[in-house]
Protein backbone atom coordinates (compact mmCIF):
# COMPACT_ATOMS: atom_id res chain seq x y z
CA UNK A 1 0.00 0.00 0.00
CA UNK A 2 2.90 2.58 -1.21
CA UNK A 3 -0.07 5.47 -1.73
CA UNK A 4 -1.55 7.09 1.74
CA UNK A 5 -4.93 5.87 2.70
CA UNK A 6 -6.91 7.35 5.08
CA UNK A 7 -8.64 4.60 6.43
CA UNK A 8 -5.38 3.36 9.16
CA UNK A 9 -5.89 6.89 11.13
CA UNK A 10 -9.07 7.76 10.53
CA UNK A 11 -9.92 7.85 13.97
CA UNK A 12 -7.30 10.16 14.43
CA UNK A 13 -8.07 12.18 12.01
CA UNK A 14 -11.78 12.43 13.28
CA UNK A 15 -10.88 13.23 16.68
CA UNK A 16 -7.92 15.88 15.68
CA UNK A 17 -11.32 17.40 13.42
CA UNK A 18 -13.13 17.23 16.30
CA UNK A 19 -11.38 18.71 18.48
CA UNK A 20 -10.78 21.84 16.35
CA UNK A 21 -13.77 22.11 15.64
CA UNK A 22 -15.25 22.45 19.17
CA UNK A 23 -12.02 24.86 20.03
CA UNK A 24 -13.54 27.01 17.30
CA UNK A 25 -17.07 26.79 18.15
CA UNK A 26 -16.31 27.87 21.61
CA UNK A 27 -14.92 30.79 19.83
CA UNK A 28 -17.14 31.18 17.50
CA UNK A 29 -20.78 30.79 19.17
CA UNK A 30 -19.74 31.02 22.74
CA UNK A 31 -20.29 29.18 25.52
CA UNK A 32 -23.29 26.39 23.93
CA UNK A 33 -22.25 23.13 25.19
CA UNK A 34 -24.89 21.45 23.23
CA UNK A 35 -23.07 22.76 20.11
CA UNK A 36 -19.37 20.89 22.10
CA UNK A 37 -21.42 17.90 22.58
CA UNK A 38 -23.03 17.42 19.04
CA UNK A 39 -19.59 18.10 17.84
CA UNK A 40 -18.01 15.38 20.41
CA UNK A 41 -20.50 13.01 20.39
CA UNK A 42 -19.89 12.97 16.43
CA UNK A 43 -16.04 12.43 16.80
CA UNK A 44 -16.44 9.53 19.38
CA UNK A 45 -18.99 8.02 17.09
CA UNK A 46 -16.88 8.46 13.69
CA UNK A 47 -14.38 7.13 15.46
CA UNK A 48 -16.22 3.75 16.51
CA UNK A 49 -17.72 3.79 12.40
CA UNK A 50 -13.93 4.12 11.48
CA UNK A 51 -12.88 0.97 13.78
CA UNK A 52 -15.95 -1.28 12.75
CA UNK A 53 -14.68 -0.67 9.20
CA UNK A 54 -11.24 -1.25 9.92
CA UNK A 55 -12.29 -4.56 11.80
CA UNK A 56 -13.88 -5.49 8.14
CA UNK A 57 -11.47 -4.29 5.75
CA UNK A 58 -8.82 -6.68 7.57
CA UNK A 59 -11.30 -9.32 7.80
CA UNK A 60 -11.24 -9.04 3.72
CA UNK A 61 -7.77 -8.17 2.79
CA UNK A 62 -5.93 -8.96 5.94
CA UNK A 63 -3.79 -6.79 7.96
CA UNK A 64 -2.01 -3.44 6.20
CA UNK A 65 0.88 -1.26 7.25
CA UNK A 66 0.62 2.68 6.35
CA UNK A 67 2.70 5.58 5.65
CA UNK A 68 6.28 4.29 4.76
CA UNK A 69 9.01 5.18 3.31
CA UNK A 70 11.07 4.07 0.54
CA UNK A 71 14.73 3.16 -0.26
CA UNK A 72 16.74 5.76 -1.59
CA UNK A 73 17.56 3.67 -4.11
CA UNK A 74 13.77 3.38 -5.03
CA UNK A 75 13.63 -0.18 -2.86
CA UNK A 76 10.62 -1.92 -1.29
CA UNK A 77 8.59 0.37 1.18
CA UNK A 78 10.14 0.00 4.63
CA UNK A 79 9.81 2.03 7.55
CA UNK A 80 5.68 1.64 7.90
CA UNK A 81 4.69 3.74 10.86
CA UNK A 82 0.81 2.97 11.18
CA UNK A 83 -0.38 -1.04 11.37
CA UNK A 84 -3.77 -1.61 10.28
CA UNK A 85 -5.17 -4.80 11.99
CA UNK A 86 -7.92 -6.03 13.84
CA UNK A 87 -5.65 -5.37 17.45
CA UNK A 88 -5.70 -1.77 16.56
CA UNK A 89 -9.38 -1.72 15.67
CA UNK A 90 -10.88 -3.53 18.69
CA UNK A 91 -8.47 -1.48 21.17
CA UNK A 92 -10.13 1.60 18.72
CA UNK A 93 -13.69 0.30 19.78
CA UNK A 94 -12.86 -0.30 23.36
CA UNK A 95 -11.47 3.72 23.70
CA UNK A 96 -14.45 4.65 21.38
CA UNK A 97 -16.74 3.32 24.04
CA UNK A 98 -14.62 4.32 27.14
CA UNK A 99 -14.44 7.97 26.39
CA UNK A 100 -18.06 8.28 25.92
CA UNK A 101 -18.89 6.83 29.02
CA UNK A 102 -16.71 9.14 30.38
CA UNK A 103 -17.90 12.12 29.01
CA UNK A 104 -21.49 11.39 29.47
CA UNK A 105 -21.08 11.04 32.88
CA UNK A 106 -19.00 14.13 33.56
CA UNK A 107 -20.71 16.16 30.83
CA UNK A 108 -21.56 18.36 34.24
CA UNK A 109 -18.42 18.93 35.00
CA UNK A 110 -18.00 20.52 31.73
CA UNK A 111 -21.45 22.42 31.66
CA UNK A 112 -19.73 24.00 35.27
CA UNK A 113 -16.83 25.20 33.33
CA UNK A 114 -18.31 27.75 31.20
CA UNK A 115 -16.63 28.65 28.12
CA UNK A 116 -13.47 26.30 29.21
CA UNK A 117 -15.15 23.17 29.34
CA UNK A 118 -14.47 23.47 25.25
CA UNK A 119 -10.65 23.41 26.21
CA UNK A 120 -11.67 20.11 28.51
CA UNK A 121 -13.31 18.40 25.96
CA UNK A 122 -11.08 19.08 23.01
CA UNK A 123 -7.85 17.84 25.73
CA UNK A 124 -10.02 14.81 26.22
CA UNK A 125 -10.45 13.89 22.76
CA UNK A 126 -6.55 14.88 21.18
CA UNK A 127 -5.67 12.61 24.63
CA UNK A 128 -7.52 9.91 23.15
CA UNK A 129 -6.65 9.92 19.59
CA UNK A 130 -2.74 9.55 21.08
CA UNK A 131 -4.18 6.83 23.09
CA UNK A 132 -5.11 4.96 20.17
CA UNK A 133 -1.58 5.89 18.17
CA UNK A 134 0.03 4.13 20.52
CA UNK A 135 -2.05 1.21 20.09
CA UNK A 136 -1.64 0.83 15.99
CA UNK A 137 2.35 2.53 16.18
CA UNK A 138 4.31 0.52 14.00
CA UNK A 139 7.50 2.12 14.89
CA UNK A 140 8.86 3.30 18.37
CA UNK A 141 9.34 6.46 17.51
CA UNK A 142 5.82 6.88 16.37
CA UNK A 143 4.80 5.21 19.82
CA UNK A 144 6.71 7.85 21.50
CA UNK A 145 5.00 10.53 19.65
CA UNK A 146 1.53 8.69 20.69
CA UNK A 147 2.51 8.29 24.48
CA UNK A 148 3.51 11.78 24.49
CA UNK A 149 0.28 13.01 22.53
CA UNK A 150 -1.73 10.95 25.28
CA UNK A 151 0.09 12.32 27.99
CA UNK A 152 0.51 16.08 27.73
CA UNK A 153 -3.17 16.41 27.02
CA UNK A 154 -3.81 14.56 31.19
CA UNK A 155 -1.20 16.71 32.75
CA UNK A 156 -3.19 19.37 31.66
CA UNK A 157 -6.37 17.85 32.54
CA UNK A 158 -5.36 16.63 35.85
CA UNK A 159 -5.13 20.09 36.71
CA UNK A 160 -7.90 21.46 35.24
CA UNK A 161 -9.62 22.80 38.09
CA UNK A 162 -7.26 25.53 38.77
CA UNK A 163 -9.49 27.24 41.58
CA UNK A 164 -9.75 23.87 43.48
CA UNK A 165 -6.72 23.04 46.34
CA UNK A 166 -4.81 19.74 44.99
CA UNK A 167 -5.61 19.97 41.38
CA UNK A 168 -2.13 22.33 40.56
CA UNK A 169 -0.48 19.59 42.87
CA UNK A 170 -2.31 16.82 40.85
CA UNK A 171 -0.82 18.39 37.61
CA UNK A 172 2.76 18.94 39.23
CA UNK A 173 3.12 15.09 39.96
CA UNK A 174 1.82 13.79 37.25
CA UNK A 175 4.22 16.00 35.13
CA UNK A 176 7.20 15.56 36.46
CA UNK A 177 6.55 11.68 36.99
CA UNK A 178 4.98 11.10 33.29
CA UNK A 179 7.76 13.24 31.95
CA UNK A 180 9.99 10.96 33.41
CA UNK A 181 8.65 8.01 32.37
CA UNK A 182 8.43 9.25 28.47
CA UNK A 183 12.10 10.04 29.14
CA UNK A 184 12.99 6.45 30.15
CA UNK A 185 11.11 5.36 27.54
CA UNK A 186 12.47 7.00 24.44
CA UNK A 187 16.30 6.53 25.86
CA UNK A 188 15.17 3.15 25.70
CA UNK A 189 13.95 3.44 22.19
CA UNK A 190 17.41 5.21 21.24
CA UNK A 191 19.62 1.66 23.32
CA UNK A 192 17.29 -0.45 20.96
CA UNK A 193 18.36 1.92 17.82
CA UNK A 194 21.79 1.56 18.49
CA UNK A 195 21.75 -1.62 19.51
CA UNK A 196 19.78 -3.07 16.37
CA UNK A 197 19.90 0.07 13.65
CA UNK A 198 16.59 -0.02 13.81
CA UNK A 199 12.83 1.65 15.54
CA UNK A 200 10.71 -0.20 13.80
CA UNK A 201 8.84 -3.11 14.44
CA UNK A 202 7.72 -4.29 10.92
CA UNK A 203 9.13 -4.77 7.30
CA UNK A 204 12.72 -6.00 6.24
CA UNK A 205 14.83 -3.41 8.28
CA UNK A 206 12.74 -4.54 11.60
CA UNK A 207 14.22 -4.98 14.72
CA UNK A 208 12.60 -8.31 14.81
CA UNK A 209 13.97 -9.04 11.67
CA UNK A 210 17.71 -7.87 12.90
CA UNK A 211 17.29 -10.18 15.93
CA UNK A 212 16.50 -13.09 13.92
CA UNK A 213 19.41 -12.68 11.46
CA UNK A 214 22.15 -11.75 13.91
CA UNK A 215 23.30 -13.72 16.79
CA UNK A 216 24.07 -10.99 19.71
CA UNK A 217 27.34 -11.78 21.06
CA UNK A 218 26.66 -9.26 24.11
CA UNK A 219 23.35 -7.85 24.10
CA UNK A 220 23.78 -6.04 26.74
CA UNK A 221 22.72 -2.06 25.45
CA UNK A 222 19.88 -4.00 24.14
CA UNK A 223 18.50 -5.31 27.17
CA UNK A 224 19.03 -1.86 28.94
CA UNK A 225 16.99 -0.38 26.28
CA UNK A 226 14.27 -3.26 25.86
CA UNK A 227 14.03 -2.31 30.00
CA UNK A 228 13.87 0.93 29.83
CA UNK A 229 10.91 0.71 27.38
CA UNK A 230 9.41 -2.09 29.86
CA UNK A 231 10.18 0.69 32.50
CA UNK A 232 8.26 3.48 30.69
CA UNK A 233 5.12 1.92 30.02
CA UNK A 234 4.98 0.46 33.37
CA UNK A 235 5.11 3.85 34.61
CA UNK A 236 2.15 5.08 32.76
CA UNK A 237 -0.06 1.83 33.71
CA UNK A 238 1.05 2.75 37.04
CA UNK A 239 2.07 -0.68 38.02
CA UNK A 240 4.43 -1.10 41.02
CA UNK A 241 7.22 0.58 41.90
CA UNK A 242 6.46 2.88 39.72
CA UNK A 243 2.92 4.04 40.87
CA UNK A 244 3.76 6.45 43.68
CA UNK A 245 2.17 9.51 41.35
CA UNK A 246 -0.60 7.49 41.08
CA UNK A 247 -2.83 8.15 44.63
CA UNK A 248 -1.68 11.28 44.79
CA UNK A 249 -2.76 12.12 41.18
CA UNK A 250 -5.67 10.17 41.43
CA UNK A 251 -6.72 12.33 44.92
CA UNK A 252 -6.50 15.45 43.72
CA UNK A 253 -7.37 15.86 39.80
CA UNK A 254 -11.18 15.98 39.65
CA UNK A 255 -13.14 12.74 39.27
CA UNK A 256 -14.13 13.20 35.78
CA UNK A 257 -10.81 13.56 34.86
CA UNK A 258 -9.53 10.52 36.73
CA UNK A 259 -12.16 8.37 35.38
CA UNK A 260 -10.22 8.76 32.11
CA UNK A 261 -6.83 8.66 32.74
CA UNK A 262 -7.16 5.65 34.91
CA UNK A 263 -8.61 4.19 32.08
CA UNK A 264 -7.49 4.80 28.62
CA UNK A 265 -4.08 5.23 29.65
CA UNK A 266 -3.82 1.53 30.66
CA UNK A 267 -5.47 0.26 27.89
CA UNK A 268 -3.39 1.73 25.47
CA UNK A 269 -0.32 1.16 27.71
CA UNK A 270 -0.95 -2.87 28.02
CA UNK A 271 -2.00 -3.11 24.18
CA UNK A 272 1.27 -1.25 23.34
CA UNK A 273 2.93 -3.13 25.30
CA UNK A 274 2.25 -6.49 23.86
CA UNK A 275 3.06 -5.48 20.25
CA UNK A 276 6.29 -3.89 20.77
CA UNK A 277 7.60 -6.77 23.41
CA UNK A 278 6.16 -9.81 21.57
CA UNK A 279 7.05 -7.96 17.74
CA UNK A 280 9.90 -6.53 18.54
CA UNK A 281 11.82 -8.72 21.26
CA UNK A 282 10.63 -11.89 20.95
CA UNK A 283 14.22 -13.37 20.54
CA UNK A 284 14.30 -12.13 24.09
CA UNK A 285 11.27 -12.85 25.45
CA UNK A 286 12.82 -15.63 28.30
CA UNK A 287 14.68 -12.12 29.61
CA UNK A 288 11.65 -9.53 29.66
CA UNK A 289 8.98 -12.04 30.12
CA UNK A 290 10.87 -12.91 33.73
CA UNK A 291 11.18 -8.73 33.88
CA UNK A 292 7.30 -8.45 33.62
CA UNK A 293 6.47 -11.15 36.06
CA UNK A 294 8.25 -9.54 38.41
CA UNK A 295 6.63 -6.15 38.20
CA UNK A 296 3.06 -8.10 37.96
CA UNK A 297 4.17 -9.34 41.61
CA UNK A 298 4.90 -6.54 42.81
CA UNK A 299 2.20 -4.70 41.80
CA UNK A 300 -0.29 -6.96 42.63
CA UNK A 301 1.56 -7.44 46.22
CA UNK A 302 1.56 -3.52 46.83
CA UNK A 303 -1.10 -2.56 45.49
CA UNK A 304 -3.67 -5.07 47.24
CA UNK A 305 -1.91 -4.35 50.67
CA UNK A 306 -2.08 -0.54 50.11
CA UNK A 307 -5.46 -0.25 49.23
CA UNK A 308 -6.78 -2.35 52.35
CA UNK A 309 -5.44 1.12 55.21
CA UNK A 310 -7.13 4.27 52.69
CA UNK A 311 -9.74 5.91 53.67
CA UNK A 312 -9.99 7.56 50.17
CA UNK A 313 -12.29 6.18 47.87
CA UNK A 314 -10.23 7.57 44.81
CA UNK A 315 -7.10 6.39 47.27
CA UNK A 316 -8.18 3.14 47.02
CA UNK A 317 -9.09 2.86 43.21
CA UNK A 318 -5.78 4.18 42.19
CA UNK A 319 -4.03 1.47 44.90
CA UNK A 320 -6.56 -0.86 43.18
CA UNK A 321 -5.46 -0.15 39.81
CA UNK A 322 -2.21 -0.52 40.53
CA UNK A 323 -3.14 -3.95 41.81
CA UNK A 324 -4.83 -4.40 38.43
CA UNK A 325 -2.22 -2.95 36.54
CA UNK A 326 -0.38 -6.05 38.17
CA UNK A 327 -3.28 -8.63 36.75
CA UNK A 328 -3.14 -6.45 33.59
CA UNK A 329 0.87 -7.98 33.05
CA UNK A 330 -0.01 -11.45 33.78
CA UNK A 331 -2.43 -10.81 31.07
CA UNK A 332 0.39 -9.42 29.43
CA UNK A 333 2.18 -12.73 29.68
CA UNK A 334 -0.76 -14.83 29.00
CA UNK A 335 -1.70 -13.16 25.53
CA UNK A 336 1.64 -15.62 24.40
CA UNK A 337 -0.88 -18.33 24.45
CA UNK A 338 -4.24 -16.33 24.08
CA UNK A 339 -5.00 -12.55 23.57
CA UNK A 340 -8.76 -12.73 24.22
CA UNK A 341 -8.01 -12.91 27.50
CA UNK A 342 -5.60 -9.63 27.63
CA UNK A 343 -8.78 -8.18 25.38
CA UNK A 344 -11.55 -9.19 28.01
CA UNK A 345 -9.88 -8.07 31.14
CA UNK A 346 -9.07 -4.72 29.56
CA UNK A 347 -12.39 -4.11 28.30
CA UNK A 348 -14.17 -5.43 31.35
CA UNK A 349 -11.74 -3.56 34.00
CA UNK A 350 -11.93 -0.17 32.11
CA UNK A 351 -16.02 -0.08 31.91
CA UNK A 352 -16.53 -1.27 35.72
CA UNK A 353 -13.65 1.13 36.93
CA UNK A 354 -15.79 3.97 34.84
CA UNK A 355 -19.30 3.27 36.17
CA UNK A 356 -17.63 3.25 39.75
CA UNK A 357 -15.93 6.45 39.18
CA UNK A 358 -19.01 7.83 37.55
CA UNK A 359 -20.58 7.09 40.86
CA UNK A 360 -18.03 8.26 42.64
CA UNK A 361 -18.86 11.76 40.97
CA UNK A 362 -22.42 11.55 41.46
CA UNK A 363 -22.31 10.89 45.07
CA UNK A 364 -19.52 13.27 46.08
CA UNK A 365 -19.60 16.16 42.60
CA UNK A 366 -18.07 15.45 39.70
CA UNK A 367 -15.41 17.92 40.23
CA UNK A 368 -14.70 17.06 43.56
CA UNK A 369 -10.76 16.43 44.71
CA UNK A 370 -10.30 13.89 47.76
CA UNK A 371 -13.28 11.82 48.47
CA UNK A 372 -14.10 10.17 52.12
CA UNK A 373 -14.85 6.49 51.58
CA UNK A 374 -17.74 7.55 54.66
CA UNK A 375 -19.69 9.72 51.81
CA UNK A 376 -21.05 6.30 50.52
CA UNK A 377 -22.26 5.75 53.97
CA UNK A 378 -26.37 4.97 54.18
CA UNK A 379 -26.43 4.86 50.40
CA UNK A 380 -28.46 2.08 50.38
CA UNK A 381 -31.35 3.17 52.18
CA UNK A 382 -31.24 6.70 49.77
CA UNK A 383 -30.07 5.55 46.54
CA UNK A 384 -30.55 2.01 46.17
CA UNK A 385 -30.06 1.72 42.52
CA UNK A 386 -26.57 3.10 42.69
CA UNK A 387 -25.96 0.92 45.56
CA UNK A 388 -26.87 -1.82 43.67
CA UNK A 389 -24.63 -0.57 40.95
CA UNK A 390 -21.48 0.21 43.45
CA UNK A 391 -22.45 -3.77 44.27
CA UNK A 392 -22.01 -4.92 40.82
CA UNK A 393 -18.45 -2.85 40.10
CA UNK A 394 -17.30 -3.89 43.08
CA UNK A 395 -18.06 -7.64 42.61
CA UNK A 396 -16.68 -6.76 39.10
CA UNK A 397 -13.35 -5.86 40.61
CA UNK A 398 -12.88 -8.25 43.38
CA UNK A 399 -13.66 -10.93 40.58
CA UNK A 400 -16.91 -12.94 42.22
CA UNK A 401 -18.99 -15.07 39.92
CA UNK A 402 -22.12 -13.56 38.06
CA UNK A 403 -19.64 -10.59 36.76
CA UNK A 404 -17.46 -9.55 34.02
CA UNK A 405 -14.82 -9.60 36.40
CA UNK A 406 -14.97 -12.68 37.15
CA UNK A 407 -14.64 -14.71 33.91
CA UNK A 408 -11.78 -11.88 33.24
CA UNK A 409 -9.43 -13.22 36.05
CA UNK A 410 -10.96 -16.64 35.15
CA UNK A 411 -9.42 -16.58 31.18
CA UNK A 412 -6.16 -14.46 32.17
CA UNK A 413 -5.12 -17.13 34.94
CA UNK A 414 -5.84 -19.84 33.10
CA UNK A 415 -3.97 -18.69 30.32
CA UNK A 416 -0.63 -17.50 32.40
CA UNK A 417 -0.96 -21.29 33.57
CA UNK A 418 -1.14 -22.46 30.34
CA UNK A 419 2.16 -20.24 30.04
CA UNK A 420 4.33 -21.22 32.72
CA UNK A 421 3.94 -18.79 35.07
CA UNK A 422 1.71 -21.11 38.22
CA UNK A 423 4.03 -19.07 41.14
CA UNK A 424 2.59 -16.01 39.49
CA UNK A 425 -1.23 -17.30 39.16
CA UNK A 426 -1.39 -18.57 42.78
CA UNK A 427 0.17 -14.99 43.78
CA UNK A 428 -2.65 -13.41 41.77
CA UNK A 429 -5.58 -15.97 43.82
CA UNK A 430 -4.33 -15.18 46.81
CA UNK A 431 -3.65 -11.62 46.48
CA UNK A 432 -7.38 -11.48 44.77
CA UNK A 433 -8.99 -13.17 48.19
CA UNK A 434 -7.18 -10.33 49.81
CA UNK A 435 -8.88 -7.77 47.90
CA UNK A 436 -12.55 -8.95 48.31
CA UNK A 437 -12.17 -6.88 51.88
CA UNK A 438 -11.44 -3.44 50.68
CA UNK A 439 -14.33 -3.73 47.93
CA UNK A 440 -16.49 -5.49 49.87
CA UNK A 441 -15.91 -2.68 52.44
CA UNK A 442 -17.17 0.04 50.26
CA UNK A 443 -20.34 -2.34 49.63
CA UNK A 444 -20.69 -2.39 53.85
CA UNK A 445 -20.42 0.98 54.02
CA UNK A 446 -23.16 1.41 51.60
CA UNK A 447 -25.95 -0.71 52.70
CA UNK A 448 -25.39 -1.87 56.30
CA UNK A 449 -24.00 1.69 58.20
CA UNK A 450 -26.81 4.30 57.75
CA UNK A 451 -25.65 6.70 60.30
CA UNK A 452 -25.75 10.76 60.32
CA UNK A 453 -26.82 9.97 56.46
CA UNK A 454 -26.35 13.42 53.94
CA UNK A 455 -28.99 14.44 51.64
CA UNK A 456 -29.79 12.48 49.13
CA UNK A 457 -27.93 12.77 45.83
CA UNK A 458 -30.61 12.42 42.92
CA UNK A 459 -28.29 11.14 39.59
CA UNK A 460 -28.78 13.18 36.59
CA UNK A 461 -29.27 11.98 33.33
CA UNK A 462 -25.78 11.57 31.78
CA UNK A 463 -24.59 9.72 34.57
CA UNK A 464 -27.39 7.63 34.71
CA UNK A 465 -27.05 6.65 31.23
CA UNK A 466 -23.19 6.12 31.54
CA UNK A 467 -23.72 3.54 34.69
CA UNK A 468 -26.85 2.22 33.19
CA UNK A 469 -24.88 1.12 30.50
CA UNK A 470 -21.43 -0.23 32.35
CA UNK A 471 -23.61 -2.31 34.99
CA UNK A 472 -25.56 -4.14 31.75
CA UNK A 473 -21.65 -4.29 30.28
CA UNK A 474 -20.50 -6.08 33.63
CA UNK A 475 -23.28 -8.22 33.90
CA UNK A 476 -24.25 -8.95 30.74
CA UNK A 477 -20.31 -10.46 30.09
CA UNK A 478 -20.46 -12.07 32.85
CA UNK A 479 -23.10 -14.37 32.19
CA UNK A 480 -22.23 -13.99 28.47
CA UNK A 481 -18.43 -14.29 28.24
CA UNK A 482 -18.42 -15.24 24.81
CA UNK A 483 -20.18 -12.04 23.10
CA UNK A 484 -16.51 -10.58 23.74
CA UNK A 485 -14.42 -13.24 24.05
CA UNK A 486 -15.33 -14.60 20.31
CA UNK A 487 -14.26 -11.43 19.16
CA UNK A 488 -11.15 -10.69 20.77
CA UNK A 489 -10.20 -14.16 19.78
CA UNK A 490 -9.80 -12.39 16.17
CA UNK A 491 -8.31 -9.37 17.17
CA UNK A 492 -4.46 -10.21 16.69
CA UNK A 493 -1.54 -7.79 15.43
CA UNK A 494 -0.04 -7.76 12.06
CA UNK A 495 2.48 -10.26 11.90
CA UNK B 1 51.39 7.39 18.55
CA UNK B 2 47.86 6.64 16.75
CA UNK B 3 45.48 9.64 16.91
CA UNK B 4 42.21 9.63 19.13
CA UNK B 5 39.64 8.75 16.94
CA UNK B 6 35.69 9.74 18.63
CA UNK B 7 33.88 7.27 17.58
CA UNK B 8 30.29 6.78 18.17
CA UNK B 9 30.45 4.96 21.19
CA UNK B 10 31.94 7.88 23.42
CA UNK B 11 29.25 9.65 22.02
CA UNK B 12 26.65 7.41 23.53
CA UNK B 13 29.08 6.91 26.82
CA UNK B 14 28.64 11.05 27.14
CA UNK B 15 24.31 10.93 26.18
CA UNK B 16 24.57 7.79 29.14
CA UNK B 17 26.67 9.68 31.45
CA UNK B 18 24.26 12.90 30.50
CA UNK B 19 21.08 10.91 31.27
CA UNK B 20 22.56 9.57 34.45
CA UNK B 21 22.95 13.36 35.72
CA UNK B 22 19.40 14.17 34.44
CA UNK B 23 17.72 11.71 36.54
CA UNK B 24 19.97 12.20 39.48
CA UNK B 25 19.11 15.36 39.21
CA UNK B 26 14.97 14.93 39.10
CA UNK B 27 15.34 12.54 41.92
CA UNK B 28 17.05 14.97 43.97
CA UNK B 29 16.53 18.52 43.87
CA UNK B 30 13.29 19.62 44.71
CA UNK B 31 12.99 22.76 42.67
CA UNK B 32 10.61 21.55 39.97
CA UNK B 33 12.33 23.93 37.62
CA UNK B 34 15.79 22.22 38.13
CA UNK B 35 13.77 18.99 37.89
CA UNK B 36 12.09 19.83 34.85
CA UNK B 37 15.78 21.19 33.91
CA UNK B 38 16.69 17.59 34.43
CA UNK B 39 14.09 16.32 32.27
CA UNK B 40 14.97 18.29 29.30
CA UNK B 41 18.83 17.07 30.06
CA UNK B 42 17.73 13.38 29.95
CA UNK B 43 16.02 14.36 26.38
CA UNK B 44 18.83 15.89 25.30
CA UNK B 45 21.30 12.98 26.05
CA UNK B 46 18.35 10.94 24.40
CA UNK B 47 19.20 13.20 21.25
CA UNK B 48 22.97 12.72 21.21
CA UNK B 49 22.58 9.14 21.06
CA UNK B 50 19.98 9.15 18.40
CA UNK B 51 22.27 11.49 15.73
CA UNK B 52 25.58 8.99 16.86
CA UNK B 53 24.55 5.90 16.17
CA UNK B 54 22.94 7.31 12.96
CA UNK B 55 25.96 8.89 11.68
CA UNK B 56 27.69 5.52 12.66
CA UNK B 57 25.46 3.59 10.73
CA UNK B 58 24.67 6.08 7.63
CA UNK B 59 20.84 5.93 8.31
CA UNK B 60 18.94 9.50 8.34
CA UNK B 61 16.71 7.53 10.95
CA UNK B 62 18.49 8.48 13.76
CA UNK B 63 18.61 12.32 12.67
CA UNK B 64 14.98 11.71 12.35
CA UNK B 65 14.27 10.69 15.21
CA UNK B 66 15.41 13.51 17.23
CA UNK B 67 13.61 15.98 15.30
CA UNK B 68 10.69 14.56 16.84
CA UNK B 69 12.26 14.00 20.10
CA UNK B 70 13.06 18.06 19.88
CA UNK B 71 9.46 18.84 18.90
CA UNK B 72 8.01 16.64 21.60
CA UNK B 73 10.58 18.46 24.56
CA UNK B 74 9.18 21.92 23.43
CA UNK B 75 5.58 20.68 23.41
CA UNK B 76 6.59 19.39 27.14
CA UNK B 77 8.21 22.71 27.71
CA UNK B 78 4.73 24.77 27.04
CA UNK B 79 2.84 22.70 29.10
CA UNK B 80 5.38 22.17 32.24
CA UNK B 81 6.11 26.01 32.42
CA UNK B 82 2.33 26.48 32.74
CA UNK B 83 1.76 24.00 35.41
CA UNK B 84 4.98 25.26 37.26
CA UNK B 85 3.31 28.99 36.73
CA UNK B 86 0.21 27.79 38.46
CA UNK B 87 1.40 26.17 41.42
CA UNK B 88 4.22 29.57 41.67
CA UNK B 89 0.95 31.88 41.30
CA UNK B 90 -0.80 29.47 44.39
CA UNK B 91 1.75 29.14 46.45
CA UNK B 92 4.55 31.51 45.78
CA UNK B 93 6.99 28.56 45.64
CA UNK B 94 8.25 26.15 42.88
CA UNK B 95 9.28 23.52 45.45
CA UNK B 96 7.77 20.43 45.91
CA UNK B 97 7.70 19.78 49.01
CA UNK B 98 5.48 22.31 49.82
CA UNK B 99 2.65 20.11 47.57
CA UNK B 100 2.26 17.67 49.97
CA UNK B 101 -1.47 17.89 50.71
CA UNK B 102 -2.24 14.33 49.56
CA UNK B 103 -1.12 11.66 51.11
CA UNK B 104 -1.74 8.76 52.95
Amino acid sequence: MGNIAFLPIGLEVGLLVGALGILMAAVMRGCRTRDWAIIAGTAIGFGFVVSVRQWVVVGDIGPQLAYGTKGIDGSAVANQMVAMDKFGALGGMILMIVVGLVLIGSWQMITDLGTRGAEYVALILLSVAGMHMMIVSANLVMLFIGLETASLALYVIAGFLRDRRGSDESAMKYFLMGSFASALFIYGVALVFAATGSTSLYGPTSIGMFLGGNVMPDPGILLIGIALILVGLAFKMSAAPFHQWAPDVYQGASTGAVAFMSTGVKVAAVAAMVRVMYLGFFQFYDDWSMAVALIAALSILVGTATAIAQSDIKRMLAYSGVAHAGFLLVAVLAARVSLDSMWFYLATYAVSLVGMLTIVGVVAGVNSGPVSIDSFRGLGKKSPMLSVAIAVFMFSMAGIPGTSGFIAKLVVFTAADLNGFRWLVVLALLASVAGLFFYLRIIVVAFFDDTDAEETPSTPTGPRIAIGFAVAVTVLLGLWPTLLLDFAREALPHL
Amino acid sequence: MSELVVTAGWYMALAALLFSIGAIGLLTRRNALVMFMSIELMLNSVNLTFVAVGKELRTLEGQIATLFVIVVAAAEVTVGLAIIVAVFRRRETASVDELSEMRG
